[in-house]
């Protein structure tokens, strides 16, 4: 984060620069410490653009991608479950990131949470005729609008990656509740540790470029607690629960390895090299991350699955995305290759050891994959790329701190949830299916 | 045999007799009574027979063989062979069988 912070300043000079062509240098050299309004001329067109760009391409990650990566793994009577639920929390989660979630991320405040100066969609003004436009103290070169939507999508992608724990047997009722519980009281205070340069893990030094620990260890820890709060599906460990069609996940594997370049390169919130960069070596994991699970997947099982690849791919992302912005070419291709393997592990070997019926393995990789690629950030980091030296006992610190927080915030939300609406269908909807039971519809023919 | 080889092979049988014969039966029902596996196989059978399903008379024979072991003088001259010399026939790999059911207690 301490690097990002610095990606920022360098940010700032090139806004600085540009600013010097069209209006007054003394303007320009003000340094920005919480959101405010700027005039319009301080932006950076091409740091505007890549971001809007990016923001286009992290959404396009949850809506199709990872519905349809989702939709394919489940049982042709869950489809349009899995697909509606994807859908809803994006919904949700995006008034209530922009209601309050995003003030609470990324207003200065304490150390633990930001304030509620931005609440209720202030500050994300644009002044036409004085030529004002609100910007952040983190991304002072571009809107705040485009900023808060840029983070609107990684708060939507988190949540909607633990529907992968809970499908086929939880309410949509339920999914609701606690999506948004979740939202504000599990991810917008660990994005304001790690992200704003005032919360704790940052001042630490926690490198986490674009979400390995926010996002990824979050989500899977979360998804492991609803995994056992919710109980095994009916016929777990007995029956085949074969997946409706794999060309679907597929193509949603695809759709997030594009959007991945915006999660990641986007995160540089320049239009720069560092983001050049960070597409680059995010590409490299994902190919290394697909031909480890698949390597392992041949020796073990004879065979290599689509299934195997499309996971390998998404475990290498999953571990380059807190490294992206830190690390060489080569060292991406190590992380991915390690995350492929231990992500194989997660899924396979792991999950029966933990015995919880994990739907589609959110734990095994996302959480697995967040934890490789957190610890191998802080073996790999190199000054030269990041300006940050990586620091094992830090990153490793920052890992437990969100793994234990989420376990517990996650079992508190599922409780409130439990109380407020009940958390599983019946026996009878759950053996029908949740696209009946829970919304009237069914796949055609 | 193990419970869980026998399991895994009542699952694929299950998954084959629903979706050629659609037969819905119970997994874990046959593989643990001798009786509703024989009759099963026998189903199996039938159905494979009528509807020239190959795939099904053989995992129906797998779960025959499931329940009713080879005995030894079965056992074919070649493998004898092997064993006298002290060589065992190919045995069951320590990787998971590729044919075996996938999608019982995990995706992966």
């Amino acid at each position: 984060m301490r690097a990002r912070v610095l990606g920022y300043g360098k940010a700032f000079w090139v806004a600085g620069w540009a600013c010097l062509a069209s209006t007054v240098w003394a303007e320009s050299a003000v340094v920005i410490t919480r959101p405010g309004l700027v005039p319009e001329a301080r932006l950076n067109p091409a740091d505007t653009a890549w971001m809007l760009t990016a923001t286009a391409l992290v959404l396009l990650m949850t809506l199709p991608g990872l519905a349809l990566f989702y939709a394919g793994m489940v049982r042709r009577k869950n489809v349009i479950n899995t697909m509606a639920s994807v859908l809803a929390v994006a919904a949700l989660v995006s008034l209530l990131w922009l209601g309050l979630g995003y003030s609470l991320a990324f207003t200065p405040g304490t150390p633990w949470l930001g304030t509620l100066a931005r609440a209720g969609f202030a500050g994300m003004d644009y002044v036409k005729d004085g030529a004002q436009v609100a910007v952040s103290h983190l991304a002072p070169q571009v809107p705040e609008s485009v900023f808060a939507m840029f983070q609107l999508t990684f708060a939507v992608i988190t949540p909607a990656l633990i529907v992968g724990a809970l499908v086929e047997r939880m309410r949509f009722s339920a999914l609701l509740w606690f999506a948004g519980l979740w939202s504000l009281l599990v991810y917008a205070p660990v994005a304001h540790w790690a992200w704003e340069p005032g919360g704790w893990m940052a001042q630490l030094g926690t490198l986490d470029f674009a979400g390995g620990t926010v996002v990824h260890i979050n989500a899977g820890a979360a998804g492991l607690v609803c995994a056992y709060v919710l109980g095994p599906r009916q016929g777990y460990g007995r029956e085949p629960f074969e997946p409706y069609s794999l060309a679907l996940t597929m193509v949603g594997t695809g759709l997030l390895w594009v959007g991945w370049f915006g999660f990641n390169a986007g995160s540089a919130l320049a239009a720069d090299g560092r983001a050049g960069l960070a597409m680059l070596v995010t590409h490299l994991a994902a190919c290394a991350g697909a031909l480890t699970w698949m390597l392992g997947e041949w020796v073990r099982r004879r065979r290599p699955s689509l299934l195997g690849l499309c996971s390998g791919v998404v475990a290498g992302l999953v571990a380059i995305t807190p490294a992206s912005g830190y690390v060489t070419p080569a060292s991406a291709v190590l992380i991915g290759a390690v995350a492929g393997l231990a992500c194989y592990w997660g899924a396979t070997g792991l999950k029966r050891l933990l015995r919880a019926d994990d739907s589609l393995d959110v734990f095994g990789v996302h959480g697995i994959g967040g934890l490789v690629g957190c610890l191998m950030t802080g073996l790999l980091a190199n000054p030269a790329v990041g300006g940050a030296k990586g620091q094992l006992v830090v990153q490793a610190l920052g890992a437990v701190a969100v793994l234990g927080y989420s376990l517990v915030m996650t079992w508190v939300v599922l409780g409130l949830t439990r109380v407020l609406v009940g958390l599983r269908v019946d026996v009878a909807s759950e053996q029908g299916g949740l696209d009946v039971a829970q919304h009237r519809e069914h796949l055609g023919a | 045999m193990l419970a869980s080889e026998k399991l895994a092979i009542a699952a694929h049988l299950h998954v084959l007799l629903r979706r050629k014969a659609g037969r819905v039966t119970d997994t874990e029902w046959m593989a643990i009574n001798a009786d509703y596996a024989a009759e099963m196989v026998r189903v199996a059978r039938s159905a494979a027979q009528e509807g020239a399903h190959a795939d099904l008379a053989e995992w129906a024979d797998k779960l025959e063989q499931a329940w009713n072991p080879r005995p030894a003088a079965a056992v074919s001259a070649r493998e004898q062979a092997l064993a006298r010399v002290g060589l065992r026939a190919a045995a069951p790999a320590s990787p998971p069988d590729p044919e075996a059911p996938r999608y019982i207690g995990g995706l992966r």
